[in-house]
């Protein structure tokens, strides 16, 4: 119970923080203060998505339903955050570039990898029988997140992009952000970390219990 | 600046809100896996 505690007092600090303390970067003004929601939801997407193909992996060697349930409920989570992720920085592509959407590279690159888990759901929802289901996705999902980091990471740094690339690190590796940033940024990061750890949790024991009442019922 | 404040208060409901929904839906799964 202690770290649902830690977890509501973190994240309404953040969330206080976040629009009290200055803006993190002054020439973008007010709207740089999404940074402090944007960054840890895409950080939450990444973890989710190499959840989603660690347990894919597992369920390849082992053949066992927990994994795939592991396999989809993270990868659910990942969408979730991904899609919050591009919506937040949607509007504040329409405070700075003044458009929700101009095709930038980075929001290329997000679109095409929502797309490529989108059809990770479609897949299963497409193939009956649960083994046969778990082991096609567990595949289609690790084939998903080899795709991740070059649309993640590489693409729109390889293409010229406006979104900001050094709000966190600079391209020596060195942190960028000032100390009143970061004392908002990184309890952040460990709120949304948290959260995910307990909604994917809540996900699987709901999942895992949903898939054990078919079982039952079928017999 | 006033704005913020009003940004703040509708996104600390929303936290306070899910929050709240969590709290319960872990409670619930936790009494199903106990009646197990």
């Amino acid at each position: 119970m202690w770290w649902k505690i830690v977890l509501f007092v973190v994240m309404s600090w953040v969330i206080i923080a976040a629009f009290v303390y200055p803006a993190p970067q002054q020439g973008i003004g007010e709207a740089s203060r999404i940074f402090y929601f944007h960054v840890p939801q895409a950080w939450v997407a990444v973890l989710a998505f190499v959840v989603s193909m660690i347990a894919s992996v597992r369920y390849l060697r082992k053949g066992d339903l927990l994994d795939d349930d592991r396999a989809r409920v993270a990868a659910e989570l990942g969408f979730l955050f991904c899609l919050l992720a591009t919506v937040t920085g949607a509007f504040f592509a329409k405070v700075t570039w003044n458009s929700f959407w101009n095709w930038d590279p980075r929001e290329t690159s997000i679109f095409v990898l929502l797309l490529i888990y989108g059809a990770y759901f479609a897949l299963r929802s497409a193939i009956d029988g649960a083994e046969k289901r778990a082991r096609l996705a567990s595949v289609y999902a690790i084939f998903a997140f080899i795709t991740m980091p070059f649309l993640v990471f590489v693409v729109p740094r390889v293409l010229p992009s406006l979104h900001p690339s050094d709000s966190v690190v600079d391209s020596s590796g060195k942190i960028t952000m000032s100390s009143t940033t970061a004392l908002v940024f990184f309890p952040s990061l460990a709120a949304f970390t948290i959260l995910f750890i307990w909604v994917y949790w809540l996900g699987l024991k709901i999942s895992v219990g949903q898939r054990r009442a078919a079982e039952e019922a079928v017999r | 600046m006033t704005s913020n404040y009003a940004v703040m208060a509708v996104t600390l409901i929303i936290w306070v809100g899910l929050f709240v929904y969590l709290l319960r839906l872990d409670r619930k799964v936790k009494r199903l896996e106990e009646k197990k």
